[in-house]
């Protein structure tokens, strides 16, 4: 005469309450109510326990069910968090790679011509420049010296004299001693061996491979 | 018996808009010559040229800057070694008459207090294309007590005048040296000398 369904409704019994779900309170009910027809015959206490009985029943459906439907809202939250978060994420990393400030620059990075140097770089590269240039028109001049026969002798031209150009910008104007220094006819003109002895000009250092 | 390679050196510097010419300005002074192709100078550089004046050999070491304003700090950290300053606009461009006293700002800023100064209105010879009158520019000149001249590197037009009158200038301040200096001990001479120091020497 019981005729369960796909399972016995009383297996609604043997499960972990928090995994209850509303046909499970059906079963429950159907299955006490069973259990309380075998027993009506004892009475209006029966009776009235009966009614106790489905009303409690009845709290325990709306609990069932509202605990799964907030566990239903609390995953859908979830997710949807989840999803927010990804979005922020994603949005913010695309921000840094093109959305920029007023006073910021793209530069791409496959552009042969883009940027590379900073300021500061440029500026070493050009000091440094301007350098090797002043080294050359001195060490042109000296030759020129050299070929008029006005560089001679060993004291009146260390390298440190001829260096008559001044580079480094932030200095103020200095006119260094050798600035107002004459290059001087030398005695020692006419005893060249000693010559070498002396300290070098830059000439001197390029040519002297052949006095050896 | 002694020969002199030089007696003085004097640093210079060009100042002014990009493309009034600064740089053909110096090459018309320095090598003699004129080039129409616009090549903008990049951040600095320099030429060196040596005259005669008053008996004296003066080295010039003239420094050509970019006008750019992109290159403005590179440029403003050579003001301060600087004896004297040409600023340089060009006779048909307003823009660069008009920023003349942006220039001069920055003159007043970086400069040396005591630099010589000398406007130029360059490319004089381009008459029909004239958009500053010469009036003008003695006019500003005058109000900041500066020398003045309209230049031409192309034609050739009061470009060495220019340069050795802001030499003489600058000689005329200096100190003149004592007789016996003339041989002074290089080698003892290593350290930083000011000017001022030298002259007293």
């Amino acid at each position: 005469m019981d005729a369960p369904r796909d399972s016995s409704p009383a297996m609604a019994f043997e499960k972990d309450a928090l995994q209850l779900t509303v046909e499970d309170v059906y079963d429950i009910s159907y299955v006490i109510g069973r259990d309380l027809l075998k027993i009506s015959k004892a009475g209006a206490q029966v009776s009235d326990l009966q009614f106790r009985i489905v009303r409690v029943l009845e709290m325990f459906e709306v609990l069932v069910n509202k605990y799964n439907l907030s566990v239903e809202e609390l995953k859908m939250e979830r997710d949807n968090l989840k999803r927010e978060l990804d979005r922020v994420v994603g949005e913010k990393s695309a921000e840094q790679g093109s959305t920029l400030g007023p006073d910021k620059m793209v530069v791409d990075l496959k552009d042969p011509n883009r940027p590379r140097f900073t300021m500061q770089e440029l500026k070493e590269v050009l000091q440094e420049r301007n350098q090797l240039k002043a080294h050359l028109l001195i060490a042109q001049e000296e030759l020129q010296l050299y070929k008029s026969g006005l560089l001679t002798g060993p004291h009146q031209s260390s390298e440190s004299a001829m260096v008559e150009v001044e580079l480094e910008p932030a200095i103020i104007p200095v006119i260094s001693p050798q600035i107002t220094t004459i290059t001087e006819e030398d005695e020692s003109k006419d005893e060249p061996k000693d010559e070498f002895k002396e300290e070098k000009t830059t000439i001197r250092k390029l040519f002297s491979f052949r006095r050896k | 018996m002694a020969k002199k390679t030089y007696d003085l050196l004097f640093k210079l510097l060009l100042i002014g808009d990009s493309g009034v010419g600064k740089t053909c300005v110096l090459f018309r002074f320095s090598d003699d010559a004129f080039n129409t192709t616009f090549i903008s100078t990049i951040g600095i550089d320099f030429k060196i040229k040596t005259v005669e004046l008053q008996g004296k050999k003066i080295k010039l070491q003239i420094w050509d800057t970019a006008g750019q304003e992109r290159f403005h700090t590179i440029t403003t950290s050579y003001y301060r070694g600087a004896m004297g300053i040409m600023l340089v606009y060009d006779i048909s461009n307003a823009k660069s008459f008009e920023n003349i006293s942006k220039w001069l700002r920055n003159i007043d800023e970086h400069a040396n207090e005591d630099v010589e100064r000398m406007l130029l209105g360059n490319k004089c010879d381009m008459e029909d294309k004239r958009i500053v009158p010469k009036a003008k520019g003695e006019q500003i000149a005058r109000e900041h007590g500066i020398r003045f001249f309209e230049t031409s590197a192309k034609a050739n037009i009061n470009i060495e005048k220019a340069f050795l009158t802001l030499a003489e200038d600058i000689l005329r301040k200096t100190p003149v040296k004592e007789p016996n200096s003339e041989n002074v001990d290089i080698s003892s001479g290593g350290g930083v000398t000011g000017w001022k120091s030298k002259c007293c020497s």
